[in-house]
């Protein structure tokens, strides 16, 4: 919502370049660029500035020539119409890019699988193994007493959740934000952000974060009553250990906090089932909850999209003819690796960093993504939020923001690309 | 322009009192009319002569879009293994039994005859997500229910003892913001008082830190929705469910609309007494009972039908207890945003297993029992008691009295000993079937335009060849038109079209808002103006969706 019709500054945005979806953003549209001048971080001014231009200038590759867009989609189809397995890889998109992904997968027999696939299946396989007990930001905002970050600093990776979540003003029960208690289990952390208000510093168990299900491990032992035979789990006295299960039996709303992108990701499923362990045992007496959080570049997006159109999580095969949930065969570098694809179609329009895999024969992406190897089709999108109105889910599923477009662009966004390629693919077809 | 003639049907359209009539339809760009104009040229003749014509079938009660049917698709890859849905010509693939992709929902509820389907539990942060699938949910026109009753907004001003105005007003400000149709209240105030760690609340017993009872609730919200003229009574899933001798407490719910509209959701899973050695008994001839004897109350039915099926619900107090009977062994239990919280708990009803033979007797005999079709509903829940594919089955155990007692002869012996069923005679007539799917929701709901064949209508028409074997005939309808377009033919999808979203827009005063955006700024996750769906938005998460909405009376 503008303020005022002549202020150039758009207040109450949405930001789409973290999972925590932040919407308090003030941006100025005067410059060339836009520029976050209230409720931002360093990640989100850099990416408006970064994107929020008008790309003047790009334009479509093939064979590193330039060509119309028309031309550029009728030859991603034509290559994806002549493809054994193609494969939608990146997917770092908003809800309408992904729909239109979607449609493109299925009419093509591909695969589609999110940059952040390889841990979001681990994750996703907790659900499907044990199930959770979880929350969500607005209830840690007003009810957590005692949050447990384990083996994740958060702030490293969305770096205003103790700001806007933690170290409210006021919240709606006790107890006040500020006597909120913060633990911090792993060494390595950046456990700054947990110190209180008022100056007391969180509890940080300090251990390998590769031995996180041996800490897990003892906390589930003493929430069980059982015996454990070592005086210093991991170095830390057995005592230490012991108060903290006191105190999460003594708290009225404990929350413990993940984010899977920072386990050993062979640990990623392990950990949460331990998590949840926990949570459960707790739950018997007192609430505690889980809260994972993630959702950057639009996992929750993908997943989400691709959960509910068709019944499967991400990872599926559309090849032959009927959704095929396989996430360990359907990787893309596990399919790269074993030369079971032959194209790879990388699809991001919100992440202009992360390089797409040498093999990617069809990038489409922001004009400022910085290419190793020239592809042989490139097509430059806008970005949602930035350029064009869209959606986002945040990292705890708990909402869905609306983003806003600030900024005209003459490139088209990565959904009407998607859908010109469908069009084409099925023209070739017919 | 495109003029369709059905030639020769036997229509039954119960809302405009047609059973069984040899009628020609003439639809006319979507819409029913009376007769074709000088210059008309009909485009498609369709002989349907000897066959059964009604208007699309309407599932007012049926998870289909939002966060927690979401959770069950991924919870459960083992259950879409064996339901995939192939991508043709026209549709695109998905799969699922009990928690079937958008794509395949909509898929098959319009092969089933279905043309609407409402789902009954939007969290309202949750509202955009349940657009959108909905959005993504092909063919058949789709709205929804806000929950509202454990929202810390409404107990708060239920402390505060603000005025039944204000309510009031929020209540239609939280309908325009989340663009539905209707208000939800899932055991009220009971999802709030799970996260101050209360594990039952009961009609009268108090919310351990806003002192709020559920039947306050219920008497607030019954008679917001009923002052705002909302066509749809407050949707009520009333306390203690699944709980055996729950049956009390929903006879006590009834009363406590004090004589004003309400709608009992899912009425057999509230239903249960405690006679017996089991101490699980069948109460639905007191529920039945009471709903006859009170006009201002309906139900839907919420019927149990045995197989695998996941039970998703915003009820997460009752999902985290029903969690020790989950099969397969998991779940999901969340706290959500200070509105509300859901449980998703796969379930497996078993005919050999006592309470869930019971169950399954419990839903039919409140079937047989209420006299009125106008006041109960045909619902699974879907997919809580049993997945919706299941309807046609279900509509054979309502029309078939031999089928029915013959099924009742093979579950659980000590379940059939303590049921009547096998003592009612009632079978359901095609004009009731018709009723109780078509003309009922549509009116409950306010739907001027669905539900009935009336000139006006929308051409949302379904047509059957009689089989005696009911189950066979409703499972695979012979034609189905969706606003006028050949969508089905012969049982499968021959062309896919996109449905509307309905909503309804009560007249309110504005500035609530000035109370409810500071509430937002200290309390909530987001700002209120990212909280609320234009028509613009709405339009957008719904793929296109057109936006209908229906009016309100205010009464106050």
């Amino acid at each position: 919502m503008t303020n005022e019709a002549s202020s150039t500054v758009v207040t109450e945005v949405a930001c789409p370049f973290c999972g925590l979806a932040c919407d308090d953003l003030s941006v100025d549209t005067a410059g060339e660029a836009l520029a976050v001048v209230g409720g931002g971080c360093a990640k989100a001014q850099a990416g408006f500035a970064r994107l929020g231009v008008s790309h003047d200038g790009a334009s479509a590759r093939v064979g590193g020539q330039p060509a119309s867009l028309e031309a550029a989609c009728a030859e991603v189809a034509r290559r994806v119409k002549a493809s054994a397995q193609p494969v939608f890889a990146g997917m770092a998109l908003d809800v309408g890019g992904m729909r239109e992904v979607m449609e493109l997968a299925d009419a093509a027999g591909g695969v589609v699988d999110h940059l952040y696939s390889e841990i979001g299946w681990r994750s996703t396989r907790v659900v499907q193994d044990v199930g959770y007990v979880t929350t969500t930001l607005a209830e840690v905002k007003n009810r957590a007493d005692l949050i447990v970050l384990v083996g994740t600093d958060v702030v490293s990776k969305a770096s205003r959740f103790f700001e806007r979540y933690v170290w409210n003003d006021e919240a709606m029960f006790e107890p006040a934000p500020a006597a909120r208690r913060i633990v911090y289990l792993g060494g390595g952390l950046n456990t700054a952000a947990g110190q209180s208000p008022d100056g007391r510093a969180a509890d940080v168990f300090d251990f390998d974060r590769a031995r996180m299900p041996e800490a897990l491990s003892t906390l589930n032992a003493l929430l069980a009553k059982q015996p454990v035979s070592e005086a210093a789990p991991l170095g830390i006295e057995l005592a230490r250990w012991q108060a903290l299960v006191e105190a999460l039996r003594a708290a009225k709303y404990s929350v413990l906090v993940w984010m899977a992108g920072d386990f050993e990701p062979a640990q990623v499923d392990l950990n949460i089932n331990a998590i949840m362990s926990a949570v459960r045992a707790l739950n018997v007496t007192t609430r505690s909850n889980g809260l994972g959080l993630g959702g950057a570049d639009g996992e929750l997006n993908a997943s989400m999209v691709h959960a509910w159109q068709t019944g499967y999580p991400m990872r599926t095969s559309f090849a032959s003819g009927i959704p095929l949930y396989d996430p360990v065969h359907n990787g893309t570098a596990r399919l790269v690796e074993q030369g079971e694809t032959d194209t790879v179609v990388w699809i991001s329009a919100l992440n202009d960093k992360t390089p797409p895999p040498p093999e990617a024969k069809v990038v489409i992406a922001p004009p400022t993504l910085k290419l190793e190897h020239e592809p042989e089709v490139f097509i430059p999108v806008s970005t949602p939020g930035v350029h064009h109105v869209g959606h986002f889910f945040r990292g705890d599923k708990g909402a869905a923001l609306p983003l806003r477009a600030l900024r005209a662009t003459r490139l088209p966004s990565a959904a009407k690309v998607a859908a010109a390629i469908t069009a084409q693919l099925k023209e070739v077809s017919a | 322009m495109s003029v369709i003639k059905l030639t020769g049907g036997r229509v039954i359209d119960p809302a405009n009192g047609i059973n069984d009539q040899v009628r020609d339809i003439y639809v006319k760009d979507g819409r029913i009319v009376a007769a074709l104009a000088d210059g008309d040229k009909v485009s498609a003749e369709y002989n349907v002569s000897g066959r059964v014509v009604m208007s699309g079938a309407i599932d007012m009660h049926t998870h289909i879009g939002g966060g927690k049917v979401n959770i069950a698709r991924e919870m459960l890859p083992e259950d879409h293994r064996g339901d995939p849905v192939a991508r043709t010509e026209v549709t695109r693939s998905s799969c699922g039994y009990c928690a079937p992709g958008t794509l395949a929902a909509g898929y098959r509820y319009a092969e089933m005859g279905y043309t609407s389907c409402f789902e009954p539990a939007i969290i309202p942060m949750n509202a955009r997500q349940a657009h959108m699938e909905m959005g993504d949910t092909p063919i058949v026109d789709t709205g929804g229910y806000a929950m509202l009753g454990s929202d810390d907004f409404l107990l708060r001003m239920l402390v505060a003892n603000e005025d039944q105005k204000s309510i009031n007003d929020y209540v239609a400000w939280i309908l325009h913001s989340t663009q539905t149709l209707g208000i939800k209240v899932v055991n009220p105030g009971g999802i709030s008082a799970f996260k101050f760690n209360q594990r039952k609340l009961d009609l009268d017993e108090q919310n351990a830190y806003y002192g709020v009872t559920p039947r306050r609730i219920i008497q607030t919200l019954t008679r917001a929705v009923h002052e705002l003229g909302v066509p749809h009574p407050l949707h009520v899933h009333a306390s203690n469910l699944g709980v055996a001798g729950n049956v009390d407490t929903t006879l006590a719910t009834m009363e406590a609309a004090e004589g004003r509209p309400i709608h009992l959701t899912h009425i057999q899973f509230h239903s249960y007494g405690t006679e017996g050695d089991r101490k699980f008994s069948s109460g639905a001839a007191r529920i039945a009972e009471a709903i006859n004897r009170h006009k201002n109350v309906s139900a839907d039915v919420g019927q149990v039908l045995f197989g695998q099926t996941v039970t998703a619900s915003g009820d997460n107090m009752s999902q985290y207890r029903n969690a020790a009977f989950a099969s397969p062994k998991k779940s999901a239990v969340m706290d959500i945003e200070m509105e509300a919280g859901c449980g998703v708990v796969p379930f497996k009803y078993k005919d050999q297993n006592f309470v869930n033979a019971l169950q399954w007797a419990i839903g039919l005999e409140i079937f047989l029992m209420v006299e009125d079709p106008w006041r109960i509903f045909l619902t699974t829940d879907h997919p809580n008691g049993a997945p919706f594919t299941t309807y046609p089955h279900l509509i054979k155990l309502l029309t078939d009295r031999s089928f029915r007692n013959a099924m009742l002869d093979t579950i659980n012996p000590d379940a059939k000993a303590m049921s009547n069923l096998a003592a009612l005679e009632r079978e359901y007539s095609l004009y009731e079937i018709a009723i109780m799917t078509r003309a009922a929701p549509a009116r409950i709901l306010g739907l001027t335009d669905r539900g009935h064949l009336a000139p006006g209508a929308a051409a949302d028409i379904v047509v059957y060849t009689e089989n005696a074997d009911r189950e066979r005939m409703f499972e695979k309808p012979d034609l189905v038109f969706k606003d006028g377009e050949l969508v089905v033919r012969d049982g499968k999808v021959v062309k896919v079209v996109r449905g509307n979203t309905h909503v309804v827009k009560p007249e309110f005063d504005r500035s609530i808002e000035k109370k409810i955006e500071p509430y937002f700024r200290r309390f909530h996750s987001v700002r209120m103006n990212n909280f609320k769906i234009s028509d613009d938005e709405l339009c957008e998460c719904g793929g296109g969706s057109k936006l209908i909405p229906h009016a309100c009376g205010k009464r106050s």
